[in-house]
């Protein structure tokens, strides 16, 4: 379980919340502190007081994959290829594993195509699938998404669904606008002015949304 | 507004790359045009393109009456020159307080432009776009980080555009404005769906709710909220 307790941190009050593994969508108004959650997740950030534990150990003791909402800001290297190794060559694996994890993960992710491009020559998408590929590739046990699917079609939405169903981290959280997708999710965070005022399973929790925007527009209107 | 007669004509625009082209030709007139496409099929290109700041390969983009145009880029943050929200306001000259009212945000004069969350700086960005007229108003990817909310609003305010060529460029999947014509980048080409409602049954990258809808036999007149709510609570096709 990841877990929460008295969590205070700029406009977030967390008295306590507990996730379950499994894909977690977070979901909300804008500046209702979204993106603060995830980062406190990701131990990015460090709330000003209460804890934040991943089955007891600190987010920073954990093996965390994250995708930043900007997709600029996810760019350290000006070649895909380098962006992707880039986790496994921090931790210095071996050259060959490097290069053969590259070229594995291009495939599973879909973005072979791209790996001999510069990062500055992506479209926003395509810089949003090497992030998500990059966040993946050290096979982290947590893997954290900003509003990553903003950036996707419709079919490499569905596809970005299967891809964090195969991508072995136990966790995923990922924040969304598209409540179709957070109605396929195993969990479900509403969070407005920085406080979880929802969490639950999708069953559980979009009933509670009834008559706003965030109902999804499938159970709306079932055809 | 004097938008009458404009119109943008792609006259067998062809950009190309190592890694992928895009030929396009057809005329914009006034109205609500929406562009699909999937990711890197050159929607964000085409939208340079038009705005006359990428010149095309081969063919040319011929604008005929437009005299203003504005591009919004996907991203918020290019668009931003102030270092607080009320220098971002200034910068359109715009009325902060107006701006912070439509926009939604919990934001005041000092707020930092770059403290906010993308969807506050996405809301920031629209109201501020939205308040001023063009003749030629293209918006690349304007739903992504907006809230449900948010987005609902932004179509409202679309929708009520009364003149001149306002071009969307998106992938968005559920909440649309009015729209009047559909065009859609596949196989490295832009496609003529046609006007609406007709359009809605050659759109490839309909949604999937619409989709959906259209497998029933029950095919939306529009895909606005109201559209999709009419022909799924239709009891004939």
């Amino acid at each position: 379980m990841i877990s929460f307790e008295n969590v205070r941190y700029r406009r977030l009050f967390i008295d306590t919340l507990t996730i379950a593994p499994g894909v977690t969508s977070i979901i909300g108004p804008n500046g209702s502190g979204k993106s603060t959650f995830l980062k406190i997740c990701a131990g990015i950030a460090e709330p000003d007081c209460g804890t934040v534990l991943v089955d007891g150990r600190s987010p920073r003791e954990t093996e965390i994959g994250y995708v930043n909402e900007f997709p600029d800001r996810n760019i350290l290297f000006s070649t895909v290829k380098d962006e992707l190794a880039s986790p496994l060559r921090f931790r210095r694996t071996v050259c060959r594993e490097t290069d053969r994890a590259v070229c594995t993960c291009g495939e599973m992710m879909g973005i072979t195509r791209l790996l001999d491009r510069n990062m500055q020559d992506l479209s926003g998408g395509e810089k949003i699938l090497v992030a998500i590929a990059a966040a993946c590739i050290s096979r982290p046990r947590v893997l954290i998404l900003d509003e990553c699917d903003s950036h996707l079609d419709a079919d490499r939405c569905a596809w970005l669904d299967t891809i964090l169903r195969a991508s072995g981290a136990e966790y995923v959280i990922r924040c969304t606008q598209q409540m179709e997708a957070a109605a396929n999710g195993d969990h479900l965070i509403f969070i407005e002015k920085g406080r979880v005022m929802h969490a639950g399973t999708p069953a559980a929790v979009f009933p509670l949304l009834a008559g706003t925007p965030f109902y999804p527009l499938s159970w709306r209107y079932p055809v | 507004m004097e938008v009458s007669g404009v119109k943008i004509v792609l006259d067998h625009l062809t950009v190309g790359y190592p890694f992928w082209s895009l030929a396009a030709k057809g005329v914009f007139s006034p109205g609500i045009h929406l562009i699909s496409g999937d990711v890197g099929s050159g929607k964000s290109t085409l939208a340079l393109m038009m705005a006359g700041l990428r010149a095309p390969d081969n063919g040319t983009v011929i604008r005929e009456g437009i005299t203003r145009t504005m591009l919004s880029f996907q991203f918020p943050e290019f668009h931003v020159t102030g270092l607080s929200v009320a220098d971002e306001c200034a910068s359109w000259n715009l009325d902060l307080d107006a701006v912070i009212l439509s926009a939604g945000i919990d934001a005041d004069e000092e707020t930092p432009v770059l403290s906010l969350s993308r969807g506050e700086l996405k809301r920031l960005h629209l109201t501020c776009v939205l308040f001023l007229d063009y003749d030629l108003l293209l918006l690349d990817e304007p739903f992504s980080s907006l809230d449900c909310p948010g987005k609902e609003q932004v179509c409202r305010q679309i929708s009520e555009r009364s003149g001149g060529i306002t071009v969307i460029f998106t992938h968005e999947q559920s909440i649309f404005p009015r729209i009047d014509h559909i065009w859609e980048i596949a196989g490295g080409e832009l496609v003529d769906c046609g006007d609406m409602p007709g359009a809605v049954v050659r759109w490839q990258h309909a949604p999937p709710l619409v989709k959906k809808l259209m497998r029933a036999g029950r095919i939306p007149h529009a895909v606005t909220p109201e559209g999709i709510r009419e022909a799924a609570c239709r009891t004939r096709g």
